[in-house]
C-alpha cells in the first residue's frame, strides 16, 4: 500500500491530474460578474475579415452614424478604402464628408474633444481599438443592448454598460427596445417541463429580457443584427488592419518551421548513430 | 561508415541547409521593409494641390511641399517678354547644367505658359530668395529686369528662377515635378507628362 | 586567393585566439552524450534573447518615448510602418516565451541538481539573469503606455513606498515626478533599451563561461569528468559540433513553430501576453477593473496579495525570488538528479510545481475567500519546498547513481 501511494505521488501523470483538478475548481469559483454585466454572458461574435462586402457595409454604417462623435484617430482614410477594396474616388465622394480631408490623413474625428466633453459630460472615446480593449463580443452585444429607461438622461440605458452616457444612436433602425418580463416554463430535474395536474405547463415570471416594441424600427431584428455584425466586423478590422494578412502569412511560416523541424530531426538522428 | 550513410548525411545536410537558408530572405523582409517610408511619411510627402485661378498677374505665392517652400508665380505678358533682357547676365539660360523636368516646353520652365513653379531654396546655401518683379534699378543690380534676390549672400535669379553669372549660387532654382489640371496645380507629381 | 585569405586569417589568429576559442567553447567542447529535452531550454533562451534584441532595436526606431507620443507611436508601428506589426508581435511573443523557456530551464536545474557543486556559480549567475529579466520585462511593459502599463507601474512603484523610513522618498525618486509621467517613461526607456540589456548580455556571458569551466550536467547526475580517454576528453561526452548543434536545431525548430503559432494567430495570448486593458491609452483618472500583471509575474503577485501587510507582502515576494539563490546550499543530498533522490524530494518538487502553477493562475484572476486561502496554502508549500530541503534531502534514502552514461 505504501509503495503504491509513493508510486502514485511520484509519477508525472498524477502531478498533471492534481494540477488540473485544482485549477478547474478554482476557476469555477468566479469572483466577479462578466464583462457584459447585466446582460449576462456576451453574445458570441466571429469576425470575417475576408468578407469585404461586410466590412464595406460596416464602414458605411460607422461613417454615417458614428463618426460624427467618435474618431478613429489611428486609422488613415486611404488605407481603409484600399483594404476594403473601395475605389478611392467612390470612397471620398460618398463616405468622406469633409472636403479638406486628404487620402493620407488620420481619421481624427468630426467633433473637438473639448466641445464634446462639454455637451456629453465625457468626450466620446476614440474607437480605433475598442474591439481590442473591450473585446469583439462586448462591442457586438453592447450595440444591441439598449432599452428604454425614463430615469436616464437620454431616456435609454444599456444592459452591457449600465449608466452609459451614450444615447441610442441607432434607435430609428432598431426601434425602441424595452425590458420585459416573460413567463418561462419551469424545468424539472430530469430536464423535462413541469406540468400541473391538468397537463398545463407550469411557468414562472422572469424579467430582464430585451424586446423591440412591435412595429418599430426600419429594420427587422435579423436585419439589425446583421447591420451590427457588419459594424462590429469593421471595428475589428480597424482595431488591427494587418490581422487578415497576419493570419494568411502565419500558415506559411508555420509550414516552413514544421518542414525545417522534420528535416533537422532526421539529420540529428542520422548523426546520433555515431554515439548510440 | 557505409557509403549509403555518407550519402544520406550529405543529402540531409544539403536539404536542411537549403530549407534553413531559404527562410533567411523572408525573415529579413520585415526588418528591411520597416525602413521604407511609412504611411505617415508618404502622407506628409504627398502632393499638394492648389487652386491658382485667384492669383493676380505678377503675384507670387508660396506653398510648402516636403518641408520646402515652393514659389508659384503668375507672370504678366510683359515680364515674360522681358525675359530676354537679362539673358546676357545668366550663367545657364537653357538649364543645361541641372535636371530640368520640363525643358523646352515653355519660357516659364513649366508646362504652363502663364505660371512658373520653382523650389524657393537658393542653390547656394539654402536661404529663401525674395521676389522683386519690378523692372527698376536695385542696389544689387542697376539694370534689374525683375527676378529673385537672395538676401543672405546676394545671389540673383531672373523671374523664372535662372541664376545670374558671378553670384555665389551655382545653378538655377529647381523646378519640382508638377502639373496643371484646369485651375488646379498639383506639386509633387508629373501627371504623366515628363 | 585562398592563400591570401589564409595568410590574413593566420595573422589575425596569432593576435586574437579565434581558432582556439572556437574549438574550446564551440566546436570541440565536450558535452554529456545523453541528455533529454530539458537540456534544450538554455539554447532556446539564447535564441530568444537574440530575437528580443533584434526586434527591440527595430522597435526603438519608430517608438516615441514621451508621455504624449508613446501609445500613438505603438499604433503607428502596427499600422503605418511596413511590417511593423511583425516586429511588434515578435517582441511581445518573445517576451512571454523568454519567461516560459527560462522557467522550464530553471525547473531542469531543480530536477537534475544542476546547481550542485561545482556548478553553484552557474546557478547564481542564472538567478541574477532571472532577476534582471523580471526588471527588464516590467520596464518594457510600461513603454506602450496603455492602461495596464500605467497602473501596473503604479502598483510596482508603490511597493517601494512600503519600505520603512526611505519608502516615500524612494518612490518619488524612482518616478522622478509626483505621479507617473513622461519623465518616468523616458527613464524606464533608457533602462529597458540600454542598461538592462547590457547587464543581461554580460550576465549571460558570465553564465556561459562559468558553465564551460565546469562542464554541463546530465539527467543521471553522473560526473563525466571521472572517466577520461587518453586525450583527457570525457568518455561519456560528444563534441558540441555537430552533435549538440543538431540537437539544438531540432529544439529550435519546434520552438519557432510554437513561436510562429502564437505570433501569427494568438499574439495577445488570450489577454495574457498583451493584456486587453493595454489597448486603451494610460488614464490616471480611471483605474481598470482588474489590475493584473502579465502572466510571468503572476505567482509573485499572488503572494503579494496573500499577505495583508504591504511591507510583509514585499518581503515575502522578495524572499520568494531570493531563495532561489541559496538552493545549492539547501540541497544536502548526496545525489544530484531527481531520478536517484528519495521519495520526499519527488513529492516536494511535485508539490512545488503544482503550487507555482496554481499561484500563477491565481495571480491572473480576482480575489475570493477560497482563493485567498488557497494562495496562502500554496505560498506556504512554495517556501516549504526550499526551507525544508536541508532536512528532507538528508533524511531520505537515495538510490545508487551509475558510474557511466
Amino acid at each position: 500500500m505504501k509503495n503504491k501511494l509513493k508510486f502514485i505521488l511520484s509519477t508525472k501523470t498524477s502531478f498533471v491530474l492534481i494540477s488540473l483538478c485544482i485549477l478547474t475548481s478554482l476557476s469555477l469559483d468566479a469572483a466577479e460578474g462578466g464583462p457584459c454585466k447585466d446582460y449576462g454572458e456576451c453574445d458570441e461574435f466571429n469576425y470575417s475579415l475576408n468578407n469585404k462586402e461586410s466590412l464595406q457595409r460596416g464602414a458605411s454604417t460607422f461613417l454615417n452614424y458614428c463618426y460624427g462623435c467618435h474618431s478613429l484617430q489611428y486609422s488613415r482614410w486611404g488605407r481603409v478604402a484600399a483594404d476594403l477594396n473601395i475605389p478611392e474616388e467612390l470612397f471620398f465622394d460618398n463616405l468622406v464628408f469633409d472636403n479638406a480631408v486628404k487620402s493620407g490623413d488620420l481619421m481624427k474625428g468630426a467633433m473637438s474633444k473639448e466641445d464634446s466633453a462639454d455637451w456629453f459630460g465625457v468626450a466620446p472615446p476614440d474607437l480605433t481599438l475598442v474591439t481590442r480593449s473591450k473585446g469583439d463580443d462586448w462591442v457586438y452585444t453592447y450595440l444591441r443592448a439598449y432599452y428604454e429607461d425614463s430615469s436616464k438622461q437620454y431616456g435609454v440605458n444599456n444592459l452591457v454598460y449600465p449608466g452609459t452616457a451614450m444615447p441610442n444612436v441607432l434607435v430609428d433602425l432598431q426601434g425602441n427596445q424595452k425590458l420585459v418580463c416573460k413567463n418561462i416554463p419551469l424545468i424539472g430535474k430530469n430536464g423535462g417541463e413541469k406540468r400541473d395536474d391538468d397537463g398545463k405547463t407550469l411557468t414562472k415570471e422572469k424579467c430582464g429580457y430585451l424586446e423591440v416594441v412591435d412595429g418599430e424600427g426600419l429594420l427587422s431584428k435579423e436585419e439589425f443584427d446583421s447591420l451590427i455584425y457588419d459594424l462590429t466586423n469593421f471595428l475589428v478590422y480597424v482595431g488591427e488592419p494587418a490581422k487578415a494578412e497576419r493570419e494568411r502569412i502565419g500558415w506559411y511560416v508555420i509550414f516552413f518551421f514544421v518542414i525545417f523541424t522534420a528535416l533537422s530531426s532526421l539529420l540529428y538522428r542520422e548523426y546520433q548513430k555515431d554515439y548510440h | 561508415m557505409q557509403e549509403k550513410d555518407k550519402t544520406r548525411r550529405k543529402v540531409l545536410i544539403g536539404l536542411t541547409s537549403a530549407v534553413g537558408l531559404s527562410g533567411i530572405p523572408f525573415a529579413a523582409t520585415p526588418f528591411i521593409a520597416a525602413w521604407n517610408p511609412s504611411a505617415k511619411a508618404k502622407a506628409s510627402g504627398a502632393s499638394v494641390k492648389i487652386d491658382v485661378s485667384k492669383m493676380r498677374y505678377g503675384q507670387q505665392i508660396q506653398v510648402a511641399w516636403r518641408k520646402q517652400p515652393v514659389f508659384i508665380v503668375r507672370h504678366t505678358s510683359e515680364s515674360l517678354q522681358n525675359l530676354d533682357l537679362s539673358l546676357s547676365k545668366l550663367a545657364d539660360p537653357s538649364s543645361d547644367a541641372i535636371d530640368e523636368p520640363y525643358k523646352n516646353m515653355s519660357p516659364t520652365r513649366s508646362q504652363s505658359n502663364e505660371y512658373s513653379v520653382l523650389t524657393g531654396v537658393c542653390t547656394h546655401l539654402g536661404c529663401s530668395p525674395k521676389y522683386y518683379p519690378e523692372v527698376e534699378p536695385k542696389s544689387w543690380d542697376a539694370s534689374w529686369s525683375g527676378g529673385f534676390f537672395c538676401p543672405c549672400h546676394g545671389s540673383m535669379f531672373d523671374i523664372v528662377g535662372r541664376v545670374y553669372k558671378g553670384v555665389p549660387a551655382p545653378t538655377n532654382l529647381v523646378v519640382p515635378p508638377h502639373f496643371f489640371e484646369g485651375n488646379i496645380l498639383t506639386i509633387g507629381e508629373d501627371g504623366g507628362v515628363a | 586567393m585562398n592563400q591570401i585569405f589564409s595568410n590574413i586569417f593566420n595573422w589575425v589568429n596569432h593576435r586574437l585566439p579565434i581558432v582556439n576559442t572556437f574549438e574550446r567553447h564551440l566546436s570541440k567542447h565536450p558535452v554529456p552524450k545523453k541528455v533529454n529535452f530539458w537540456y534544450l531550454f538554455g539554447a532556446l533562451a539564447s535564441v530568444t534573447l537574440i530575437i528580443q534584441i533584434v526586434s527591440g532595436i527595430w522597435l526603438i526606431m519608430p517608438y516615441e518615448n514621451t508621455e504624449e507620443g508613446a501609445f500613438a507611436s505603438v499604433e503607428y508601428i502596427m499600422r503605418d510602418v511596413d511590417y511593423g506589426w511583425v516586429i511588434r508581435y515578435m517582441h511581445t511573443t518573445g517576451a512571454s516565451l523568454f519567461f516560459a523557456v527560462v522557467y522550464l530551464h530553471m525547473f531542469r536545474g531543480l530536477l537534475y541538481g544542476s546547481y550542485q557543486k561545482p556548478r553553484e556559480l552557474v546557478w547564481i549567475f542564472g538567478c541574477t539573469i532571472y532577476l534582471a529579466m523580471m526588471a527588464e520585462g516590467f520596464l518594457g511593459y510600461v513603454l506602450p503606455y496603455g492602461q495596464m502599463s500605467y497602473w501596473g507601474a503604479q502598483v510596482i512603484i508603490s511597493l517601494f513606498g512600503a519600505i520603512p523610513y526611505v519608502g516615500e522618498s524612494l518612490e518619488l525618486w524612482v518616478r522622478g515626478d509626483y505621479y507617473i509621467s513622461g519623465i518616468t517613461v523616458s527613464r524606464f526607456f533608457a533602462l529597458h533599451v540600454v542598461a538592462l540589456p547590457l547587464v543581461l548580455i554580460a550576465l549571460v556571458f558570465l553564465h556561459l563561461v562559468a558553465l564551460h569551466e565546469v562542464g554541463a550536467g546530465n539527467p543521471e547526475g553522473v560526473d563525466i569528468e571521472e572517466h577520461l580517454d587518453e586525450d583527457g576528453i570525457p568518455l561519456d561526452s560528444v563534441p558540441f559540433f555537430p552533435y549538440k548543434v543538431l540537437n539544438a536545431l531540432v529544439g529550435i525548430g519546434v520552438f519557432m513553430t510554437v513561436f510562429a503559432i502564437i505570433m501569427f494567430f494568438f499574439p495577445e495570448g488570450g489577454g495574457y501576453f498583451i493584456e486587453m486593458a493595454n489597448f486603451e491609452e494610460a488614464n490616471p483618472l480611471v483605474t481598470p477593473e482588474h489590475i493584473a500583471p502579465v502572466w510571468y509575474y503572476a505567482p509573485y503577485y499572488t503572494m503579494l496579495r496573500a499577505v495583508p501587510d504591504p511591507l510583509g507582502g514585499l518581503i515575502v515576494m522578495g524572499s520568494a525570488v531570493a531563495i532561489f539563490f541559496v538552493v545549492p546550499w539547501l540541497d544536502r543530498s548526496n545525489v544530484a538528479s531527481i531520478r536517484y533522490k528519495g521519495i520526499y524530494s519527488k513529492i516536494a518538487l511535485g508539490l512545488f510545481a503544482i503550487s507555482f502553477i496554481t499561484l500563477g493562475y491565481l495571480g491572473t484572476v480576482g480575489v475570493t475567500e477560497i482563493r485567498k486561502t488557497v494562495s496562502l496554502i500554496c505560498t506556504v508549500l512554495y517556501f516549504a519546498f526550499f526551507l525544508l530541503m536541508p532536512i528532507y534531502t538528508k533524511l531520505e534514502t537515495t538510490k545508487e547513481v551509475p558510474n557511466r552514461l
